[in-house]
């Protein structure tokens, strides 16, 4: 089988780009606003994906990151005074140290415990951002977080904004696949799938699990750092380990081993509650019966469903098994 | 550093400690029952202690009545929820981690569900017993000492349901070989299902027994999770009683740690012993052969 | 002057608890050479497999690989100083087709830094172009082409085996130790294994081979027989087979 593409991908792939780019301007504008949420969510959400579908790591401490990157953002803004791209370094920087600090030990934990070691994580840094108010505003927070604007267009409404985010979102999907597809990817999966063979066969585990968390730590940072800017204002309550949990779902019902899938997932996670905002908090409780029927019926998400129906058909059309 | 202040630090250590210790057995007795870490132990306490609450002020039950329908509830919570999902997940040989991710959903329903019915407020119970006891300037509430003279029975009573009756010996023994088990006539998925059920019990014993002094409210849950799966590091994870001992442990560390620090950094602190201890010493300080996570 | 042995064991002991598994094991491998370690079960060969592949580290005596003790040297830098090791159950990455298998077995000969795989650089691609080529020679050497394809999952307990085998080789080791590579095995495919070992042997691996197949083991010119962490017999498979202790040990004679 020749790798060359169809004509017919590239069309789907140009149509799918169109209506990504006038999408923002025919919905409602709070539409509009849970699409830029989703893309900040697909982008906190694939390094989680990295993690669990590439080295079988179940990381419960997003919103350490995430928080890290928002108060960043908000505090150099706010009470610096400073650019907007020193609030992503700094949390960038912070996310990234942190991440190496504290992965060294940690992932040396395997299964339960070290998932139960990054939900004491994200525990720790929620109490803490609420402790440390002088900081963080605690539960008062920090608001006035100016909208950032690109060559010229301030990107002060939510039809804007989408494109930054969506576009940092792109951006970081690439980054993911390279890594899927590179040396590295291959002794993640590796590593995933028999680590008693990869090490035998001389892969550095231990390096290579810190090396993925940070980058995940980072692109939670981004993700944190772009909220602030569009939410305007934050507080402890977006940082809680309820926000870790929500984080994991997303490749937990997307489809970890699968980019689309984060987008999937992220759209799953922001729309729902949208379409429960009725029921008040209702939403949370769907999420976590969304979680369990996941677990229990489709445990690689809704894109391995459909990568083994695909497979199925294929095998099907060609008459045999693989 | 008084001695008054340390007094005081150690009264609320082991009033603390006897609760993470309840809630750390329950962990512990379902994990050697059935392999599987239960993240949502803690709302088991939630759940129990929330339904004394609304059997008492909202439906006008006589105290002890609410207590043991709380108590119940937890229970029955842990095996309905052994029936309906655990036991579907096993037969399929599920990993680790779809039942670590199955539990958190769970915990992640329950918690929302509190939120969504019993909304953001604390409750209290009446405590059991009025006034406090001064030793040296140290404080003690008397509920605490009923709390943990009920602790110590709970963890007494275990100890010889575990190594006296029959129910309890066919657990361990499901638990250590479920084939030889299984040989010898016992019905290793109904232990399963016993063993949630005394893991929800345990749970929920905790939780009501430690509302008359802390607002038990929707966020509990994970806070009492993560301390309870602390306590049943510390005591060899396989070891159900060994969680008495970290329960306890914990407890001091906690209140002892904090003295003269503020004590919203009691959480920071308990956190961070679970996330050494995993580190250090998997097996507990009990030094038992527990199974190492993962 | 003789060689120096590729790698030498001297004295080398190891007790679980209070149980002495292996009492002052000592024997040479020759580089060039095939050596073999045969014992009944529960004799210490595995256990002796895994202090020298790095998994246990030995209570007693040393480990010499070049001359120089492996001490501390963890399972990966043993593998990159060229030691390496299958496992008796062959450890396939089920999910990865047998392509990516090979190519896993590369990447040590290889590097990139993550920063460079994160951003797909030409140093990066370039690397991945290399690795593939790599193990597609590979695969087409140990007859493995047709199946590049498809998940190792699906593979045969002879073809994992190869598999194993082959993606340990294309990291080009020294030494290569194979755990009791014929379990699981039909008569067919040891025979093909036999030959794949003297193949390798005759292009220059040395060889340490475990297993409690004797048929299999004429393939090495000296043969040491372990029988509670004793070494009782040394030599080849017929010196062993007429071995007055070998015989008493085995047959009760």
């Amino acid at each position: 089988m020749t790798s060359s593409r169809p004509l017919s991908s590239y069309v789907t792939l140009g149509l799918a780009l169109v209506v990504w780019a006038i999408l923002p301007f025919v919905v409602p504008r709070h539409v509009a606003d849970l699409l830029v949420f989703t893309g900040i969510y697909t982008i906190a959400g694939l390094g989680i994906g990295l993690l669990l579908g590439h080295c079988g790591i179940v990381n419960l401490a997003q919103a350490t990151f995430y928080g890290i990157g928002a108060y960043a953002s908000a505090y150099c803004t706010v009470m610096l005074h400073l650019p907007a791209l020193t609030g992503f370094a700094l949390g960038a920087a912070l996310s990234m140290a942190l991440a190496w600090l504290i992965g060294r030990p940690i992932l040396r934990l395997t299964g339960y415990f070290l998932a139960l070691g990054t939900l004491a994580l994200s525990a720790i840094a929620s109490a803490l951002f609420f402790e440390w108010d002088w900081l963080t505003g605690g539960t008062l927070g920090i608001g006035g977080i100016p909208k950032l604007d690109l060559l010229g267009f301030a990107l002060d409404r939510p039809s804007r904004y989408y494109f930054l985010v969506w576009i940092v979102a792109f951006a970081c999907m690439a980054v993911a696949a390279n890594l899927v597809d590179s040396r590295t990817g291959l002794m993640l999966r590796a590593m995933r799938d028999s680590s008693t063979a990869a090490a035998a066969l001389s892969v550095d585990l231990q390096s290579l699990r810190t090396r993925v968390f940070v980058v995940c730590a980072l692109f939670g940072s981004l993700a944190g750092s772009l909220f602030a800017h569009h939410a305007s204002f934050v507080s402890t309550q977006s940082f809680t380990v309820d926000r870790s949990i929500n984080f994991l779902l997303i490749p937990v019902i997307g489809g970890a081993t699968s980019i689309p899938g984060i987008v999937v997932g992220a759209l799953f996670i922001t729309f729902l509650p949208e379409f429960l905002s009725k029921l008040g908090d209702f939403h949370q409780i769907l999420f976590g019966l969304a979680l369990v029927a996941v677990v229990v019926l489709v445990p690689d998400g809704l894109m391995g469903a459909l990568g083994r129906l695909r497979k199925r058909r294929v095998a099907a059309g060609n008459g045999h098994g693989g | 550093m008084t001695l008054s202040l340390v007094l005081q630090a150690i009264f609320a250590g082991v009033t603390n400690g006897i609760v993470y210790a309840l809630v750390g057995m329950g962990l512990s007795a379902i994990f050697k029952g059935s392999r599987v870490i239960n993240a949502m132990q803690g709302e088991f306490s939630v759940v129990g202690a929330m339904t004394t609450v609304l059997l008492l002020t909202k439906a006008g039950w006589p105290y002890p009545a609410a207590i043991a329908a709380g108590a119940l509830a937890g229970a029955l919570l842990g095996a309905g929820l052994e029936l309906a999902f655990v036991r579907h997940m096993a037969r399929k040989n599920a990993s680790e981690d779809s039942f670590l991710l199955l539990t958190i959903g769970l915990a992640l329903t329950l918690s929302a569900g509190t939120l969504f019915f019993v909304g953001r407020d604390g409750y209290l119970l009446p405590p059991f017993g009025e006034g406090v006891l001064i030793v040296l300037d140290a404080v003690i509430q008397f509920h605490a000492l009923w709390l943990i003279a009920i602790g110590i029975g709970a963890t007494l009573a275990l100890r010889a349901f575990f190594h006296r009756t029959s129910v309890g010996l066919s657990m361990m023994a499901a638990s250590i070989d479920a084939d030889g088990a299984a040989t010898t006539g016992i019905n290793v998925a109904r232990m399963r299902t016993y063993t949630f059920f005394l893991g929800g019990l345990l749970g929920a014993l905790g939780g009501i027994l430690v509302t008359p002094l802390v607002a038990v409210d929707y966020q509990l849950g994970l806070n009492l999770t993560l301390k309870g799966f602390a306590a049943a590091v510390l005591g060899g994870l396989t070891n159900p009683l060994g969680a008495a001992v970290g329960g306890l442990t914990l407890g001091l560390v906690e209140s002892l740690a904090i003295i003269g620090i503020s004590s919203s950094y009691k959480d920071v602190v308990a956190f961070t012993v679970l996330i050494v201890i995993m580190i250090l010493m998997p097996n507990g300080i009990l030094g038992r052969a527990g199974r190492r996570g993962g | 002057m003789a060689a120096e042995p590729l790698l030498a064991l001297r004295e080398v002991g190891h007790a679980f608890g209070g149980l002495s598994v292996l009492r002052s094991v000592t024997f040479d491998v020759p580089e060039g050479g095939i050596v073999g370690l045969i014992g009944p079960n529960g004799s210490g060969k595995t256990t002796l497999f895994n202090i020298v592949s790095g998994y246990i580290r030995p209570n007693m005596g040393a480990v010499l690989y070049r001359g120089t003790p492996l001490g501390r040297d963890t399972i990966q830098q043993r593998g990159l100083a060229g030691l390496v090791r299958t496992f008796q159950t062959p450890q396939v990455f089920e999910q990865m087709t047998v392509l990516e298998n090979v190519m896993v077995g590369v990447t040590k000969l290889t590097r990139t830094s993550m920063l460079q795989d994160l951003l797909r650089t030409p140093a990066a691609r370039g690397q991945m172009r290399e690795i593939r080529e790599r193990a597609l020679a590979a695969c087409e050497r140990f007859q493995l082409a047709g199946l590049r394809d498809v998940p190792a999952a699906s593979l045969t307990a002879g073809q994992r085996r190869i598999l194993e085998i082959a993606r340990a080789v294309v990291g080009e080791p020294r030494l290569l130790l194979l755990d009791e590579p014929s379990s699981g095995l039909n008569a067919q495919e040891i025979e093909n294994l036999r030959d794949w070992i003297v193949r390798l042997n005759e292009g220059g691996m040395t060889v340490l081979l475990v297993s409690h197949d004797m048929g299999l083991m004429t393939v090495a010119p000296m043969v040491h027989t372990l029988y509670f962490g004793e070494i009782i017999a040394s030599g080849d498979m017929a010196a062993i087979q007429r071995d007055a202790r070998v015989r008493e040990v085995y047959l009760g004679v």
